[in-house]
């Protein structure tokens, strides 16, 4: 069983990685904080009713799809370099499912029993 | 641990190597002779279908028997020949053209050939163990839960094995591509086979999971106690419909592509000339692709969805004619003026144009919603599907048969039993099908056992009989060259047509198990010709002789799949004679031995995969002086 053939790094790769991390580091923080903050905020709105149902509803659903953002692109590395495939397909599967979706609705009846 | 092929081996030990092997070349083998065999299985069922319907108020198969057959064929030839037979080729060839030494995980591809080769077993064991499923191949549910006994349990644990293999396949050919391609090898730079591997892998990424769950709803439905098909318990049987066709209408894609793209190097090869339009047979694939996924419902215009959905699937169905009429073109294009040479594939490939667009134009005849309404479970559905899948993709196979065999096996086919194969499978087919579109329009119902005398349908009947006997005489004559070209084995050298383009023709044969000494420098579409036409005729090398990564066999593949075989037959038991169980099976005698074999094949299946988790696994380096005593070998031979 042989062993994996690996080059140590040098001084100057090592230095890189580490500023990349903590640059990373640092954007993952704050874009936790801001999620953090977003989910406050909706539930404030929902809790306490300050203002109408009918604009909570898309406040929340628009503060919610801000945050998908986030997961997608600092959390889940959509934003790194070499990710164009995985964006196409997730794209591509995003539409297809959508258009799956519409159809069970309107034509299979499902939607029947929500109207 | 790394072997050299020329070593002389004992027939255990070869066997041995083919159970643990993780070699795309060798995994191409497998594919090509469980393909092979099932291909063979399905056409005898097809004989055996002809043979019934060639005289009227025949009873040579008996009805229920003759539901099986045709469920069986259908079933058999698209998921356990068809597309493991283009598995087959994809292994051989696409590593090499694009000048990878392996796919991107060659652990996985072993273990999809042989999920499909357990799966498909488990579907055929059907025959022996009371009665194959009868429901037809799309195995619509309100028929396949009626259905008795436990043929429709075959079915549905049967392919839920072998399509989590191919499932497995299409991710490791996906992947492969887009991260393994040689320097230079670009996406617009991709031979045409590995670009419609790629399309195709990719459908079976997206179509793949909504049959899974199809088949998962089928298997709870059966054999759990769930209702999602049960229409008295509120469950709804449009539902299998629409997810077997959300699956089955990119299945006709993940076929006819690949198929594509054994022609289209065919083509190139055989006129001498660059494929006409690359860049739109590219774009064309892509669009087919696509579009393969805005239409299923076009299976289901009677189904009644309502004028709208109908209007908008029809619209979508006549619009994938574009890119495949682009297609078409650009073939007859790139033989247009080329210096046509008419070798066993060519012939193939030129009896394929005609043969395929005749399928397509009736296909744009079917997408018409209200033509479609007469077209409806008649023959000529049968007559369409036939002209498309047997001459377009059984065309590709045997063509790809011929073209890519010095590849596999080194030596070549004889090409003139290849010849008369061609003749008599070509004039077969027409005799087989044409007559069918007739029958379809006279009146003549698909899936019927038999017809009165005195309907007009006796004569057209026998023709097609006379016909499929033709297409037998070609297997046999074909097999028959097989045998001859194994037994005499004359090797053949490097590029053995002559005319290859692509970088998979620039390797020696037999190809080392490592590929390529050095990963080649590509300078351009069709890499190998611009170094004939340019160069010196040889690849330039991207990187220096040096030592290189390879994965060790494993035995695990086998032993996975095996579990979940095992597990199958716990399943299906399973529901006997219980009370809540469904009609079909309720009545049996329980088998309390159902449960714990089931678990013990889970386990098996969950044990192994633990083992590959946990057991590190390393692969071991070939080394540089291994490499250059094989490269001297080589240039000693050449002399």
């Amino acid at each position: 069983m042989a062993e994996l053939n690996q080059e140590p790094m040098t001084k100057a790769q090592l230095e890189y990685l580490r500023r990349q991390r903590t640059r990373e580091m640092r954007q993952q923080l704050v874009s936790f904080g801001l999620m953090i903050f977003l989910t406050f905020i909706a539930f404030g709105l929902a809790g306490m009713e300050i203002i109408p149902a009918q604009f909570t509803i898309p406040i929340v659903l628009g503060f919610a799809f801000i945050q998908v953002i986030l997961q997608f692109y600092y959390f889940m590395h959509m934003k790194d370099n070499g990710h164009q495939f995985a964006k196409l397909f997730m794209l591509t599967g995003f539409y297809f499912a959508l258009a799956f979706c519409v159809t069970f609705v309107y034509i299979v009846w499902i939607g029947a029993p929500v109207n | 641990m790394a072997q050299t092929s020329a070593r002389k081996q004992g027939v255990g030990s070869v066997i041995w190597e083919y159970l643990t092997t993780v070699d795309h070349k060798k995994i191409a083998i497998l594919y090509l002779i469980a393909g092979g065999f099932f291909f063979v299985l399905g056409g005898i069922e097809a004989m055996l279908i002809r043979i019934q319907l060639a005289v009227p108020n025949n009873d040579f198969l008996s009805a229920g028997l003759f539901n099986e057959m045709i469920t069986m064929h259908g079933t058999t030839m698209i998921f356990l020949a068809a597309m493991p037979l283009l598995f087959a080729f994809m292994n051989a060839t696409v590593p090499l053209q694009i000048g990878a030494r392996d796919l991107a995980f060659p652990f996985l591809n072993s273990l999809g050939v042989w999920l499909f080769i357990f799966g498909g077993i488990f579907l055929n064991l059907s025959w022996f163990m009371g009665g194959a499923p009868d429901a037809g191949w799309t195995s619509y549910a309100s028929l396949s839960i009626a259905s008795p006994g436990h043929g429709i349990d075959f079915y549905a644990l049967g392919l839920q094995i072998s399509g989590a293999g191919t499932l497995i396949t299409g991710i490791n050919f996906a992947t492969t591509i887009i991260t393994m391609r040689a320097p230079g090898m670009t996406y617009m730079r991709m031979p045409l086979m590995t670009w419609t591997t790629l399309v195709a892998s990719v459908l079976i990424v997206f179509a793949f999971p909504p049959l899974t769950i199809g088949i998962f709803l089928l298997i709870f439905d059966r054999m759990f106690g769930s209702n999602f098909f049960i229409v008295e318990a509120g469950g709804n049987t449009i539902i299998w419909e629409h997810l077997f066709w959300i699956f089955g209408h990119p299945e006709v894609y993940i076929l006819i592509l690949p198929a594509f793209g054994i022609f289209s190097e065919i083509f190139a090869t055989f006129a001498r000339k660059r494929l006409f339009g690359y860049s739109a047979m590219v774009f064309a694939t892509v669009l087919i692709g696509f579009f393969g996924f805005m239409v299923w419902a076009h299976h289901m215009f009677t189904v009644g969805l309502g004028p709208t959905a109908n209007a908008i699937f029809a619209v979508a169905t006549m619009a994938i004619a574009v890119p495949t009429g682009i297609k078409i073109f650009n073939w007859i294009a790139t033989i247009w003026g080329g210096s046509i040479e008419f070798t066993t594939p060519m012939l193939y490939a030129l009896a394929f144009i005609p043969s395929f667009t005749m399928g397509g134009v009736t296909g744009i005849m079917q997408a018409a919603a209200p033509a479609d309404y007469q077209y409806h479970d008649s023959y000529f559905i049968v007559a369409h599907f036939h002209y498309v899948i047997v001459g377009g993709v059984v065309f590709a196979l045997l063509a790809g048969l011929h073209y890519y065999w010095p590849i596999m096996f080194n030596t070549m086919l004889n090409e003139t039993l290849g010849k008369i194969t061609f003749w008599f499978f070509f004039i077969g087919f027409h005799m087989t099908f044409l007559i069918q579109h007739f029958l379809g329009l006279w009146g003549m119902p698909r899936r019927v056992f038999t017809y009165l005398d005195g309907q007009g349908y006796n004569a057209a009947n026998m023709i097609s009989t006379i016909g499929a006997f033709l297409m037998a005489i070609a297997v046999i004559v074909l097999v028959v060259n097989i045998i001859i070209t194994l037994v005499k084995n004359e090797r053949v050298g490097m590029d053995p047509w002559g005319d290859g383009r692509t970088l998979e023709w620039s390797i020696p044969l037999p190809v080392p198990y490592y590929n390529f000494a050095q990963i080649p420098l590509v300078r351009g579409l069709d890499a190998y010709w611009v170094e004939k036409k340019e160069g010196n005729g040889k690849m330039m090398p991207s990187e220096s002789l040096g030592d290189f990564h390879m994965p060790n066999n494993s035995i695990l593949p086998v032993v996975m799949s095996l579990g979940l075989f095992i597990a199958a037959f716990g399943a299906m038991y399973f529901p006997d004679g219980k009370e809540w169980a469904i009609d079909a099976v309720s009545g049996l005698d329980t088998k309390p031995w159902a449960l714990p074999v089931l678990m013990i094949g889970l386990a098996i299946t969950f044990v192994s995969m633990g083992i590959r988790s946990w057991k590190d696994d390393l692969g071991y380096y070939v080394t540089k002086e291994e490499v250059e005593r094989d490269l001297e070998e080589l240039e000693r031979g050449g002399k």
